[in-house]
């Protein structure tokens, strides 16, 4: 392993990351915070849209699904946060394997739209049902308290995400490189042939779908936690493309790309917190940019000058190569 | 009297769902992709009409012109932009680019139009004055967007029927590589596809803007609303479209009158889910192969 490979600058990375709370003032240590909730949302996001190859919409709906769940499960039932955390993630789950059913019929645009309207849907469900949901205006939620253990709750909850982050990346990174990330990628290469391989695709897509809920659920979670307040607004359109943002930029069908990215954008938005229309224009425009000249993202800059950031099941076809003609190309479509 | 009202507010919207899905149609017929920026181009031509009528001072026609010039050449910019470097790859791609066109138009609209207040409101161009017919309130400005929108429409078909360019997109939408043989320049025809749908969408704008308030949020409504009457037309039917954009307007209007106010916002969503599921080529088409 070379030595700045992946593995040893996400060690140190997290290495860096345990002692953060101890010299990093309130602010800092909220959009570290921030970085490693993202950081969740766009593994699951990769996982579902980078191998898997489903183009879909709902995951910033996932994240606030899970949100919600835990934060009112809270308030209504008076749960615990330990017993509210894991039913969130797990309603936003179900939810997720449920949403591989239309993708079995659907794919590409239709699958796109039908996601998107859905997350449209959950949207309208936050906002108007009120008795439940309590509205537009949201609702604050319960701080927990880590009272036999000395810290102070950011610091508590920052720790609490960090070993999240840490375990969901070793699975996310087992799973791709095991059997069910193989079938992933044949999925996406090509649906009949996958099939004709002896792929399942309503096991591998209802997978696929299932862990990108869960990693958002449990995302949802903890920042519901984190900032004690949900609303229908931090769970909308532009979550959306900040999510998908994310992983264009860090690099699609990469795990080490959804950190990177996770980590680009959330230091951008900050930077950028004043101007909302400067957000919408700033990451638009890194979407459109990342698509059309750098495909591949930051991770394949990294892989043609770095050595080690090589990753298994890695896809020759976004990578950032200008002479390689790109394979979809000499795929003819079929008559319309 | 409730009923007729209701009717014909949605008839009303309905011709700019219509219009809306039309472009969407426009450009998938003749690319195979999703415009995902239409309903940003939609919102954009909005304001750009109201700083020509209102800050500058033309007048409904000139601005409507100019409007639709405007969107035009937007549309020319989205094809040059997102659509022509990424068309020969993965369709992921072409789909973020063109998500990415929409928030970026968003955001500028927001930094250029948004700071005067939340919600610009266009002046009406008729007296807002309902008329009594009988039993039936009509409200003026609603007959003039109607028959704006069917007038429009009709100039649609007959530019796809008798004009030499529009027979010509017509061709390469049935077989590029027939159309490429025959001499047509088919990356001319995806450029004049992509103006033509920004233009429909920039006339269903000023079109609109009368009727309804002008904020920079508004555009993903009219988006998906288009999409559901294009989706319920079959994706690739220009009278499909049309057919769908009333039936989303009727229906929406039908289910604010009658259930509450608030399910409006959501049939449009509904609507396309059920058809994803349950039809997915449409209501008009009898009989097509599975894409794979």
């Amino acid at each position: 392993m070379a030595l700045l490979g992946r593995r040893n600058v996400f060690l140190l990375l997290a290495a860096i990351a345990c002692v953060v709370p101890a010299f990093a003032n309130p602010y800092h240590l909220f959009v570290a915070n921030l970085v490693l909730i993202y950081a969740l949302l766009a593994i699951g996001l990769n996982i579902l849209v980078g191998y898997a190859g489903q183009l879909a919409f709902a995951n910033a709906a996932m994240f606030g699904i899970g949100a919600y769940t835990t934060g009112l499960l809270q308030v209504h039932f008076s749960f615990p946060f330990w017993l509210a955390f894991p039913c969130g993630a797990l309603v936003a789950t179900v939810i997720g394997l449920a949403l591989a059913l239309p993708a079995l019929r659907l794919s590409g645009l239709y699958l796109a739209l039908s996601t998107l309207a859905f997350a449209q849907f959950t949207q309208w469900v936050f906002l108007h049902w009120e008795k439940i949901t309590f509205g537009a205006g949201g609702f604050k939620t319960p701080r927990i308290s880590f009272d036999p253990l000395p810290i102070s709750k950011p610091v508590g909850l920052y720790y609490l995400s960090l070993v999240i982050v840490i375990a969901f990346v070793i699975f996310a990174q087992n799973v791709i490189a095991s059997r069910i990330g193989r079938a992933f990628v044949a999925v996406r290469d090509s649906e009949p042939a996958a099939a004709s391989l002896g792929v399942d695709l309503l096991r591998y897509k209802a997978l696929a779908f299932g862990i990108s809920g869960f990693y958002a659920g449990t995302a949802g979670g903890l920042y519901s936690q984190m900032l004690n307040f949900v609303s229908p607004e931090g769970y909308d359109l532009f979550q959306m493309v900040l999510q998908k943002a994310m992983i264009v930029i860090g690099g699609i069908g990469s795990i080490a790309g959804s950190l990177l990215g996770a980590g680009t954008v959330i230091l951008l938005l900050e930077a950028l917190r004043e101007v909302k229309g400067a957000q919408e224009v700033v990451f638009g425009g890194l979407l459109v940019l990342f698509v059309i000249f750098l495909r591949g993202g930051i991770v394949s800059v990294l892989r043609r000058y770095v050595a080690g950031w090589d990753e298994p099941l890695r896809n020759p076809q976004r990578e950032a190569e200008p002479d390689a003609p790109p394979i979809a190309a000499t795929v003819e479509k079929p008559a319309q | 009297m409730l009923l007729s009202y209701l009717l014909l507010s949605g008839v009303t919207t309905g011709a700019l769902y219509a219009l809306v899905a039309l472009g969407l149609v426009v450009v998938n017929k003749a690319t195979g992709i999703l415009n995902f920026s239409q309903g940003e181009l939609f919102m954009f031509s909005g304001f750009i009409a109201w700083s020509l009528h209102v800050q500058l001072g033309l007048g409904y026609l000139p601005s409507f012109l100019g409007t639709v010039l405007a969107g035009f050449a937007l549309g020319l910019t989205i094809d040059r932009v997102a659509f022509r470097p990424v068309k020969s790859s993965d369709v992921i791609a072409i789909v973020l680019a063109t998500v990415g066109i929409s928030f970026v138009l968003k955001g500028a609209a927001r930094i250029i139009w948004g700071g005067k207040s939340d919600y610009l409101s266009f002046p009406p161009i008729t007296s807002p004055d309902p008329i009594v017919v009988g039993p039936v309130l009509i409200i003026p400005q609603q007959i003039v967007a109607f028959l704006g929108a069917v007038a429009i429409m009709l100039g649609f078909a007959a530019f796809f029927r008798y004009s030499r360019l529009g027979k010509m997109m017509q061709a390469t939408a049935d077989n590029k590589k027939a159309a490429t043989l025959v001499g047509i320049r088919t990356d001319r025809i995806y450029t004049l596809a992509f103006g033509t749908g920004a233009a429909v969408a920039a006339a269903a704008a000023v079109l609109a803007a009368p009727l309804t308030l002008l904020y920079p949020d508004m555009g993903f409504s009219f988006f998906i609303k288009g999409f559901a009457a294009a989706v319920l037309g079959g994706l690739a039917s220009l009278p499909g479209a049309v057919l769908g954009g009333f039936l989303v307007g009727i229906v929406e209007a039908l289910a604010g009158g009658y259930i509450h106010s608030s399910v409006m916002e959501v049939s449009a969503f509904i609507m396309i889910m059920i058809v994803l599921i349950v039809r997915p080529t449409g209501l008009l088409s009898f009989y097509q192969a599975r894409r794979v």
